[in-house]
């Protein structure tokens, strides 16, 4: 009974103090909601388009490229502006259409559409895809100045002849198709990912801080005063885990429940998800409790907290999906248990997995906490007992 | 002013020793930098992270599909490998040795030479949406180019009003000649983006600031509690002088620790920082907002350990806001305007200006801006700090 004692002071302590109202709350939720406006639903990459005229075939290559769907478009009224959001990161690439474009396509001038991009990214896919655009609409002009050049005759009598002809083309569509299943299905909502994510970012996280806590109940001298007491050291290091690993549990069942309702967050099977997080949580409050065994200045220790979630969270996988690392990095990833517990979700929400599906990575997940504890209350056993 | 030096000299000497300074000011930043550039950097680096390749599977073997895949393969743009047959390319889909594959069924030239347009078929990882994409564009690019030459053809054909016989097509020029009508040329702009190793140790060493300099800042309200305070009061020393010992305190841990992330960023990751008075301005500016913003949040909080809060939940807010984990916002939305309510974002973009050997002045917006904040929240923080000592 001691122990649960110990743990249930432990966790009311951390929901007194306001600013973990807001940490462990607020912040979260508003994390994912951030995170699912920023990156959920397909980002569109957008491309920003600037005519130096309206001739006729500024507006044709224009509406051509508003047409497109694979990118938004944004049009912009001046040159600096254009080149300026594309160097800023506001628009991935940039279309110019020159001035006199008509005049110099009827005197056989080839024009020259001006691109930019920048090297990262999307740049070089999207000109592919604009190339294609322009060349489309190029197509007619194209034949035209080659036919006027062939047979003398003047450019507009050519150009009207070479569009009754297109027109009349039969168009060969590229047949697009995919193989396999998705990785990430349409089915994935908005915040789907995130969720997952950041549940896990921040029970861990919040194990971590609860590291401060310890120091400062041996710190203050109440570990000591509890062993006075009739408890044993094993009741002191008991409550103490039971305490941390309360606190993430808490927060991770108010994250499912409470995007459950308002972001419809699909979590998948509810048993195994409850199960992932009740070992996730106990691996967090493991090293959690390692951190508060270790240090002995709480402000160290929350600075090294917050540094290890953080990092541990990105090799992870928890901030950009580990299907997207380079293999290297995705083995490495699997060193830190948040890609263990990502994994899992994904096989439950994804691949609408149950329990005995992710027994693998519940497994990985009880060793890590096994051995975080085991390491912990060693530790804490010398700590508090040193004289 | 010499009490006040005195005063920040040595809580900085104290903060030093206490090495949780050093944690958060230095090493939580470094760490992290390096960390997210670790897992973000390669993933979106074009030359690692979009290793595209591609499969061909020519079932005509006629001039054009031949000339298509030797032109591919010549353009070095990405990993080419032929396939016998569909089934054979569709399973180095799914062993992931190829991203996506064209393929040309037989009949394929004959088809293009009789004047007819047929199919190309791009068959791609559902994973790889990109490099699909990206093949189809090709694909259509080249069908495109096809049906310019056939309609050149065509067109001057109708006009000197002869069938398109093989005399015809003897007599005239090269169609091709017919793509020649426009080019896209690749204008280089600056970019005035970071790359994401700069991206990072910027971001992190923007979002880290504010709790270092709450070292500074904080120290007022400890000595208030622990008693300290009256007893500084009570000696020679002006209100001013302990209120601006503590600000200089803050103002010099923030530097100093910037000053470490800039110069070991640069050294040990190779981040590209831009001019280094344009960077030495914004630097200088970014740590006194800092000061300014968590001297403010000091000035509204009733204990340290409040103020440490407070502070926090501010810092991690406009961190977040401010864009240092991850840029917000895209195109001109409400997200991408919204940032600039905070000095994060004034930081990344002036340091966004900066790059690419621009010169120090592109700089100099962005250090306006972030003085404003500095300006108002430190007036603010001043009057209500030294008001507060005075009761």
């Amino acid at each position: 009974m001691k122990p649960f004692s110990i743990a249930w002071s432990n966790v009311r302590r951390m929901l007194r103090e306001r600013s973990n109202i807001f940490f462990v709350f607020i912040f979260p939720i508003a994390l994912i909601l951030l995170i699912g406006v920023q990156f959920g639903g397909g980002v569109d990459p957008i491309v920003g388009t600037f005519s130096a005229d309206d001739g006729d075939l500024s507006q044709e290559i224009h509406a051509a490229i508003e047409a497109g769907e694979s990118f938004d478009v944004i049009v912009y009224e001046t040159e600096e502006a254009l080149v300026d959001a594309v160097e800023l990161g506001s628009v991935q690439a940039g279309v110019f259409l020159p001035a006199g474009m008509d005049a110099a396509t009827a005197e056989g001038t080839p024009v020259e559409i001006g691109y930019v991009a920048r090297p990262d990214g999307f740049g070089a896919q999207m000109q592919a895809i604009v190339n294609s655009i322009v060349a489309e609409v190029m197509m007619p002009v194209g034949a035209a100045q080659y036919a006027a050049a062939e047979t003398g005759q003047p450019f507009t009598t050519a150009l009207a002849a070479s569009q009754s002809i297109a027109d009349s083309l039969q168009v060969s569509p590229v047949d697009v198709s995919y193989l396999g299943e998705a990785l990430f299905p349409a089915s994935l909502g908005q915040f789907d990912l995130g969720a997952a994510s950041q549940l896990i970012l921040f029970v861990f996280l919040t194990a971590m801080a609860g590291s401060a806590a310890l120091i400062l109940t041996r710190q203050l001298g109440i570990s000591a005063r509890m062993l006075s007491t009739p408890t044993s050291v094993g009741q002191i290091v008991v409550g103490e885990s039971l305490g941390r690993f309360g606190v993430a549990l808490v927060q991770g069942v108010y994250i499912m429940v409470l995007t459950l309702i308002i972001f419809s967050v699909n979590w998948g099977d509810p048993i195994g998800a409850i199960m992932l997080l009740i070992f996730f949580s106990a691996v967090g409050a493991g090293a959690g409790m390692l951190m508060g065994s270790v240090f002995s200045n709480d402000q160290q220790a929350s600075g090294m907290g917050v540094m290890l979630s953080l990092g541990l969270a990105a090799l992870g996988g928890c901030m950009l999906p580990i299907e997207l690392f380079p293999p290297t990095m995705r083995t490495v990833a699997h060193v830190t248990p948040h890609a263990w517990a990502l994994d899992g979700f994904a096989e439950l929400v994804r691949r609408g997995g149950t329990v005995v599906d992710i027994l693998p990575e519940l497994g990985v997940l009880a060793a890590y906490a096994a051995a975080l504890f085991a390491l912990a209350s060693w530790r804490l056993r010398v700590a508090i007992t040193r004289p | 002013m010499r009490a006040a030096f005195q005063i920040a000299l040595k809580d900085l000497r104290l903060r030093i020793r206490d090495r949780s300074a050093v944690i958060i000011g230095v090493i939580a930043p470094l760490v992290l930098a390096f960390i997210f550039n670790l897992v973000f950097g390669g993933a979106f680096t074009p030359s690692e992270g979009l290793d595209i390749s591609y499969g061909i599977v020519d079932e005509d073997r006629g001039d054009i599909t031949v000339a298509f895949s030797e032109g591919f393969a010549q353009s070095g743009q990405f990993e080419v490998s032929g396939y016998n047959n569909r089934a054979d390319a569709e399973q180095a889909i799914e062993d992931g040795t190829i991203d996506a594959f064209f393929h040309f069924e037989p009949g394929f030239t004959q088809e293009v030479l009789a004047g007819g347009s047929p199919q190309i078929a791009v068959v791609g990882d559902v994973d790889s949406p990109t490099s699909t994409q990206i093949a189809a564009s090709i694909a259509e690019g080249f069908s495109i180019s096809l049906r310019t030459s056939t309609l050149a053809l065509t067109t001057a054909a109708a006009l000197s009003g002869s069938p398109i016989t093989p005399d015809f097509i003897a007599s005239v020029s090269d169609p091709t000649a017919a793509l020649g009508s426009f080019s896209i040329a690749d204008l280089s702009a600056d970019t005035k983006q970071l790359d994401p190793t700069t991206y990072f140790a910027a971001g992190m060493a923007a979002f880290f600031l504010f709790f270092t300099v709450q070292y500074g800042v904080l120290g007022l309200l400890e000595e208030e509690r622990d008693g300290t305070m009256a007893r500084l009061l009570a000696a020679p020393i002006s209100r001013s002088a302990v209120v601006s010992g503590k600000a200089i305190l803050s103002f010099l841990l923030g530097l100093i620790a910037t000053t470490i992330l800039i110069v070991s960023t640069a050294l040990l990751m190779g981040a590209e920082w831009g001019h280094p008075l344009g960077v030495a301005l914004l630097a200088i500016a970014g740590v006194l907002s800092a000061v300014g913003i968590m001297g403010f949040v000091a000035a509204l909080a009733k204990s340290p350990e409040g103020a440490g809060n407070l502070g926090a939940i501010i810092a991690v807010i406009l961190g977040m806001l401010g864009g240092v984990f991850f840029p917000i916002g895209q195109g001109d939305d409400f997200l991408s305007n919204l940032t600039f309510i905070t000095p994060h974002a004034w930081f990344m973009r002036g340091l966004a200006q900066l790059s690419g050997d621009a010169s120090w002045t592109e700089a100099l917006p962005a250090v306006g801006a972030i003085m404003l904040f500095a300006v108002v929240t430190g007036g603010a923080a001043w009057t209500m700090l030294s008001r507060r000592m005075r009761t």
